[in-house]
């Protein structure tokens, strides 16, 4: 037990089953799992700062349209109803479920763009080597909204209204579908390249 | 290969995991400081009560699902005439029209998964009580897949929302959301934080 203490640096522990386990320097593209429960405890990617910048920074970009923009028309009988994402979080608003609206609001409009906006903010400040004294705080507000943007189940969504409403009206696509799929990709792209071991062994390795 | 002698956990070892950073902090003996030194979180060596605040939270779940899945989810008006549908009507629906892809899809996520989040973090919670030490690994991975799943169940909100502004032709045709879409919203976020304050690591101290 006293050769572990020696070298706290060189251990880890499974967060999932608490086994002390040696750390051991991997190559991007392999993966680290933990033997007792198959947790996997890191996985290196190759650079990972650079791609979660710029996937972060595209993924603002098409925010605003892939949200605002009407994503279909609807069109029947000389009706014509066209509909964003936004107006989604409007309607319910407005129909009186207050709760139901600031859900749906949360998990498909603002918790992504937060996401976003701190994967960018952390990788540019490593990119450039700075170390502002929220950085660490950054990093664990995007742990905890992580699992709390849902732009993928929205997509499903999509999908199965689309499956609903296509016998019963003609579905015109507009530019919002576009951007919002390619906001989706992104951002699961800048979600995934995001290596939150090296991440955080950076920000602790800040030069003084 | 690790052999069983060699198996030590960090608390055995004396280590603290920090739960954000999961950084290893040695826990020195005396009072240490009680922030990770590198974000900056509390540091415990398990979430705190966590076992109180997942059976809160799972029973929570479990009370909301009987309103979500009773009472309509959904306002359809036709023609001046309003028609209410449950979840368990919009499946149905389906699968008389013949689209059982799509049946099958909300089928899954608005009650296969509701109910397998709801009955495995019971189950997981009870083994704890019991201190049933087989299929540990098991249970992990189902807690793991419970974590992963939880997200999918606000399908059915998502859709409605769509289908409220799409669906809007003045007096001919609207659909608008209906109270049982505050309980369905209910029981996912109930469940999804009873996978947050769960410790799998748990399991493996009984």
């Amino acid at each position: 037990m006293n050769s572990f203490k020696a070298h706290i640096t060189d251990l880890l522990a499974c967060p999932d089953c608490d086994l002390l386990l040696e750390q051991r320097h991997l190559e991007p593209g392999q993966k680290a799992c933990c033997p007792r429960c198959g947790h996997v405890l890191y996985a290196p990617k190759r650079n990972s700062v650079d791609k979660t910048l710029a996937l972060a920074l595209t993924g603002l970009i098409l925010f605003i349209p892939a949200v605002f923009l009407p994503i279909m028309t609807l069109d029947t009988m000389g009706f014509k109803q066209a509909g964003s994402v936004f107006d989604g979080i409007r309607v319910i608003y407005e129909s009186g479920y207050f709760f139901v609206a600031l859900i749906v609001g949360l998990t498909s409009f603002a918790f992504p763009l937060v996401k976003l906006f701190l994967l960018f903010y952390v990788s540019l400040h490593l990119k450039l080597r700075r170390y502002p004294h929220d950085l660490p705080l950054f990093m664990r507000c995007y742990r905890y909204l992580d699992e709390w943007g849902m732009l993928e189940v929205y997509m499903i969504g999509i999908l199965v209204a689309i499956i609903k409403l296509h016998h019963i009206a003609h579905i015109h696509y507009d530019f919002g579908f576009v951007c919002f799929i390619a906001l989706l990709f992104v951002a699961l792209a800048s979600s995934v390249s995001m290596d939150e071991h090296e991440f955080w062994e950076r920000i602790e390795e800040k030069p003084v | 290969m690790m052999s069983e002698s060699e198996i030590i956990t960090a608390r055995e070892a004396g280590f603290f995991l920090c739960h954000d950073c999961h950084k290893l902090i040695e826990d020195r003996g005396e009072k240490i400081s009680e922030r990770c030194p590198r974000c900056n979180a509390a540091i415990h060596l398990r979430k705190p009560n966590s076992l109180t605040r997942t059976w809160a939270l799972v029973i929570t779940a479990a009370v909301l699902a009987f309103p979500a899945n009773i009472l309509p989810i959904m306002k359809v008006d036709f023609l001046g005439t309003a028609d209410y549908s449950t979840i368990m009507d919009g499946i149905i629906y389906f699968f008389t029209e013949g689209s059982y892809g799509i049946g099958i899809i909300i089928l899954t996520a608005s009650v296969l998964v509701p109910c397998f989040k709801i009955i495995g973090i019971i189950l997981i919670l009870l083994s704890i009580h019991f201190k049933w030490k087989t299929w540990l690994r098991h249970k992990t991975l189902l807690f793991r897949a419970i974590e992963f799943i939880g997200r999918w169940s606000m399908l059915d909100i998502f859709v409605i929302a769509l289908l409220q502004v799409l669906v809007n032709f003045g007096n001919l045709t609207t659909i608008e959301a209906a109270i049982a879409a505050t309980y369905f919203t209910g029981v996912v976020l109930s469940t999804m934080f009873a996978a947050i304050t769960f410790d799998p690591r748990l399991l493996w101290d009984a």
